[in-house]
């Protein structure tokens, strides 16, 4: 681990407040733990990704300066090199910054999670800090919520950990992306938030009923909110994570509505086009590209009007337009009778003649040939556009991509240099950096396979990387994930097939918050364990990374222990493949459960708990009738291990079932010889007595 | 041990004391820059709603005090390197926030300053220096900057001394205005004014204090600055009244006169105000009232309104279209310009904390304040 030793004398500014309030604390997560920005996000990190001509870690770094951070600790993960070189270039790193830059890499931060750990062990932070991700653009001033943030903990002795600040915009605003729509039910006077869950195309919405038997008699429901990604939390926060009691449930998330200021988070490609929008309509001033924020050389622009902003060199050549919030970088020349409007074109790129770019994010040194019409599109660094192609809405050309001559690409057509086959052999470490190895490998690839003139263009560089056929489900995913799933046609068939991989029926999960993060806490989970068998971890630190992961996916402590059940039972097909018979099953899963003991010890306690794992126990073995065999096994070696107890056994089969195929599973020959068998030892310990 | 105890401490003093001077000096230097960007930045968020989150008598304060810093702190051995110095921090600082020409005007007249204390100390009068005529332009050659590399012991010291001066000048621009407000606000007038203005309210508080009169307030959407106006002006029984902006054609032909603020006088005798005085200003000529500006001699900029690139300021369209307003933001685009352009031909009289003038007379003042080679700085 790297860390950056940053220089220690402290701003003198808020000298004066210093005495009554601690020093202000951020810690900027660079890296989002996901690959929704691929491939672009394959050569550059997402937080140095140019928006609106400035990397976004800047916006990020200069929201929480301005809201009086006076020390900021960066995280990274992915090509952290890069964002650690970015740093020291930028003002955030002269000694005269207001705000210390400290930089903290490592390649082991799978989730948020790791790195709260990581900022506890280290024991970085002092009081309330600020939680962002690098990817935050934002304009809000959090004294309020930090404020009220402070009160509570003053008043409630330490109970409340988070604060999280939403921004109110009703359904319909193009600054919420369906991926990210939230309903979120509060407390309407204590603003404590009771239920938090991610709508998108859901029809019905479950809440849990106990929310409402929280005491207060106000509660709102709320579906115009967006979630900034901007927590205050408390420094409990991180050590919460080590404790495994039962009382990480008391602890409380509290929320701040703000009315006023701009925030957002660039979480995919669509949220990147309204963010960079918004940021030249100025809705987020005074963070404005003409403020030269980031303090660039070179980088200062004028602001005509019609929001049109050009940097210095910039010339445009005869009977060209630029209609509105278009926005110039440096050097770039435009030859004559253009188009231009709602652009953003970056530094030293050459732009032909009769071109039309609208809605076209067009990044550095980019060359466009003549006669090429863009809409809606991202071309990334040194992009070559060849005369006379089309890019139609939601294209993507990704580094040093050429296309064309005279190619028309249809709608969300992404091109990259990176072959999408080489995600094959990297899927083991998906989310560990793989540049180094990963571009000498893709190079001898490129050299094998040639390019696909009709993706391309006869003299066209890149793979294309969204694939209409169905078999490559994966890279489907991936590519719809880049713009959102507001381009998706039926996101709700698909999200629904997603999740019946889990369960049949959604009704069964009462609780479920977000879809995909049942499911990504699941793999998590499984992964987790799978690396727990590997290196032989023990099991105290296996309840810690299930319990970080429960709190970075969200996930309450019911549906850990749930999906822990189905994970642990569903191991071994996943370590021998689904053809294995029950005899070999049950081989397989018995060590396992006696290994894991403790972790089931610590999430299973109460009668209630013992019944809820029963419950997912039963739901795993309806889904595989072969194995039903197995199931009399694995009870007796839990009821063995102390997991359960004779009580919760049996009334869970005593529970009048519903469904047939449950009433057949406890008629099972071995299940019934195990019932009748506890009953015998239930009666002769009674006798004991 | 005693012994190698002494040789040790021995060897060692001349690194410690040497620490020992260094310190204080690199501390002064990192102190200086630190203050720097922490105005800079400053200056780069100010300003996030109505543009006024602090009176511009405060900027041109705070300005000044860090120009004194610089002069009393830098490292200068003459003045023309002083004056470079100073020149590069107030390009830095009028760039951070070029719509706040308060900062440029104080960088101007602290060189000024410079100047006119170089040209005592060298026994040269000042006016002599001063006076630009054809001849000189023609006889010297482009750098005038030559002649500045003379050293003079005591420059610092009186430069600070005229700083200083300066800096009490500024104390009492408002207090100079207010005082003459008996002289333009007469007894049962009645008063326009648009949005809130500090040196407005001080004059017309002073002026209540003899008189009665009636206030009218143009409310000044969408910040509507007014409405803070209307409420301080009646808490001291000024009799007041609150408009809509549309309503001030209607209502002129009531009004005696027109009192109004401004963010900057630019060269030519215009205004850079707040958006809708051009609007007032109109009415009011069309209804021949007469239009009185109170505007402190640290607003008046070298600008002409010409320069479009830092004459307008666009603020968040939020107060215009609310964000929550939720789809029509896709459909619309939404400006939220601060400043109009006010022609000196609508305006009758400059109220300075140096007395009453006509906006014809702003040329003269402006080559009183400023040395013409400072206009760019």
């Amino acid at each position: 681990m790297a860390g950056k030793a940053g220089k220690q004398s402290r701003p003198r500014k808020a000298e004066k407040d210093e005495e009554e309030q601690p020093l202000l604390q951020a810690v900027l997560v660079a890296d989002s733990f996901n690959r929704r920005f691929f491939p672009i996000s394959k050569d550059q990190p997402r937080a140095l990704l140019p928006l609106a001509n400035v990397s976004m870690i800047d916006y990020t770094l200069e929201f929480l300066t301005s809201t009086g951070v006076q020390e900021t600790f960066v995280f990274c993960c992915w090509m952290s090199s890069k964002i650690k070189e970015h740093l020291q270039k930028s003002k955030w790193c002269r000694p005269t910054s207001p705000n210390v830059v400290h930089v903290i890499t490592s390649d082991l931060y799978r989730s948020l999670g790791d790195v709260l750990r990581d900022v506890d062990a280290k024991a970085l932070v002092r009081s309330d800090f600020l939680l962002v991700y690098g990817d935050v653009v934002s304009n809000i001033d959090v004294s309020q919520a930090l404020q009220e943030h402070r009160q509570r903990r003053k008043m409630e002795k330490n109970i409340s950990v988070m604060t999280m600040i939403f921004k109110e915009s009703p359904p319909g605003h193009k600054t919420r992306c369906e991926d990210d729509d939230i309903i979120v039910a509060m407390d309407s006077k204590s603003k404590r938030i009771l239920h938090y869950q991610r709508a998108q195309a859901l029809k019905k919405l479950h809440f849990p009923m106990n929310i409402f038997h929280s005491g207060s008699d106000e509660f709102e429901i709320r579906f115009d909110l967006l979630d900034c990604h901007i927590s205050i939390c408390s420094p409990q926060v991180s050590i919460r994570l080590y404790e495994t009691q039962n009382q990480i449930l008391g602890n409380q998330i509290h929320m701040h509505v703000t009315k006023d200021g701009y925030g957002a988070c660039v979480s995919n490609l669509l949220m990147y086009d309204t963010v960079s929008s918004d940021t030249i309509r100025r809705w987020v001033y005074p963070i404005t590209p003409e403020a030269n924020f980031a303090d660039q050389e070179g980088q200062s622009c004028t602001h005509s009007r019609h929001n049109v902003y050009r940097e210095p060199g910039v010339s445009l050549g005869h009977g060209s337009q630029m209609e509105e919030n278009v926005l110039i970088g440096r050097n770039t020349m435009i030859g004559a009778n253009c188009t231009i409007s709602n652009t953003v074109i970056g530094a030293n790129c050459v732009i032909g003649d009769n071109v039309t770019l609208d809605r076209a994010y067009i990044w550095n040194r980019v060359h466009i040939a003549n006669d090429v019409k863009v809409k809606q599109s991202v071309i990334c660094d040194n992009v070559e556009v060849k005369h006379g192609v089309v890019l139609n809405e939601q294209c993507v050309l990704a580094y040093n991509v050429v296309v064309g001559p005279d190619i028309t690409l249809q709608e969300g057509t992404v091109l990259s240099m990176h072959h999408p086959d080489e995600e094959d052999d990297e899927d083991e470490d998906e989310f560990l950096s793989d540049d180094d190895v990963g571009h000498s490998k893709d190079k001898t690839k490129q050299k094998g396979s040639l390019f696909n003139p009709a993706e391309v263009g006869s003299e066209g560089k890149g793979y294309r990387w969204k694939t209409s056929s169905l078999d490559d489900t994966e890279e489907d995913e991936l590519a719809e994930c880049i713009w959102g799933l507001a381009l998706n046609p039926d996101p709700e068939s698909d999200s629904e097939s997603e999740v019946s991989e889990g369960s049949h029926d959604l009704g069964s999960h009462p609780a479920s918050p977000e879809l995909d993060d049942v499911k990504v806490f699941q793999n998590e989970v499984h992964g987790t364990l799978q690396r727990g068998l590997d290196e032989n971890i023990s099991c105290d630190n296996l309840v810690l990374e299930i319990n970080s992961l429960k709190y970075a996916y969200n996930i309450s402590l019911k549906e850990v222990m749930q999906i822990l059940i189905r994970v642990v039972l569903e191991f071994p097909f996943h370590q021998q493949g689904a053809q294995i018979s029950t005899a070999q099953y049950s081989s397989h899963l018995l060590p396992l459960l006696k290994k894991w003991a403790p972790v089931f010890k610590n999430y299973v306690k109460r009668p209630q708990d013992q019944l809820d794992c029963l419950a997912s126990m039963e739901e795993v073995f309806l889904e595989r009738e072969t194995h039903w065999a197995a199931l009399v096994k694995v009870l007796m070696s839990m009821y063995q291990l102390e997991i359960l107890e004779e009580e919760g056994i049996m009334s869970w089969f005593r529970q009048s079932t519903t469904t047939d195929k449950s009433q057949q599973l406890r008629r099972n020959q071995g299940l019934l010889k195990f019932i009748q068998w506890i009953e015998e030892a239930e009666e002769s310990s009674e006798g004991d007595e | 041990m005693l012994h190698q105890f002494w040789v040790d401490l021995l060897q060692d003093l001349p690194r410690f004391t040497e620490t020992l001077v260094k310190m204080p000096g690199a501390d002064k230097e990192t102190d200086l820059s630190e203050r720097i960007e922490s105005f800079l930045s400053e200056l780069k968020r100010c300003g996030s709603g109505a543009g006024s989150l602090r009176g511009s008598a405060e900027t041109a304060r705070e300005t000044t005090a860090l120009l004194r810093r610089i002069t009393a702190q830098a490292r200068w051995s003459n003045a023309g390197d002083l004056m470079e110095i100073i020149r590069k921090e107030g390009r830095r600082m009028t760039a951070a926030q070029p719509s706040e020409t308060t900062v440029g005007n104080m960088v101007r007249r602290v060189l000024k300053i410079i100047r006119e204390e170089y040209a005592r100390s060298r026994g040269s009068t000042e006016e002599a220096d001063q006076q630009e005529s054809l001849h000189k332009l023609l006889t010297s050659g482009g750098s005038s900057e030559d002649n500045f590399r003379q050293h003079f012991a005591h420059l610092k010291a009186n430069i600070i001394e005229a700083i200083n001066e300066l800096l009490t000048e500024l104390e009492g621009t408002t207090d100079n205005i207010s005082m003459q407000a008996l002289e333009h606000i007469h007894s049962n007038e009645v008063i326009m004014t648009i949005g809130r203005s500090r040196t407005v309210e001080a004059f017309l508080k002073d002026a209540a204090r003899k008189r009665k009169f009636h206030v009218m307030v143009a409310e000044c959407a969408p910040f509507c600055q007014g409405h803070e106006m209307a409420t301080s002006l009646s808490k001291e029984d000024i009799e007041t009244t609150v408009i809509p902006d549309a309503a001030i054609f209607a209502v002129m032909s009531r009004v005696n006169k027109v009192i109004i603020g401004t963010q900057t006088v630019l060269a030519n005798g215009g205004l850079r105000a707040v958006n809708g005085t051009h609007t007032l200003a109109l009415a009011a000529k069309h209804h021949s009232t007469p239009l009185i500006v109170c505007a402190p001699m640290f607003k008046l900029s070298p600008q002409f309104p010409n320069e479009e690139d830092t004459f307008h300021k666009f603020v968040s369209p939020h107060e215009v279209l609310p964000f929550t307003e939720g789809e029509i933001l896709s459909k619309v685009n939404a400006h939220c310009p601060l400043f109009d352009y006010v022609p000196p031909e609508l305006i009758t009289l400059f109220i300075s904390n140096i007395g009453g003038n006509a906006p014809s007379y702003i040329y003269r003042l402006m080559s009183e304040l400023y040395h013409p080679e400072d206009h760019e700085l």
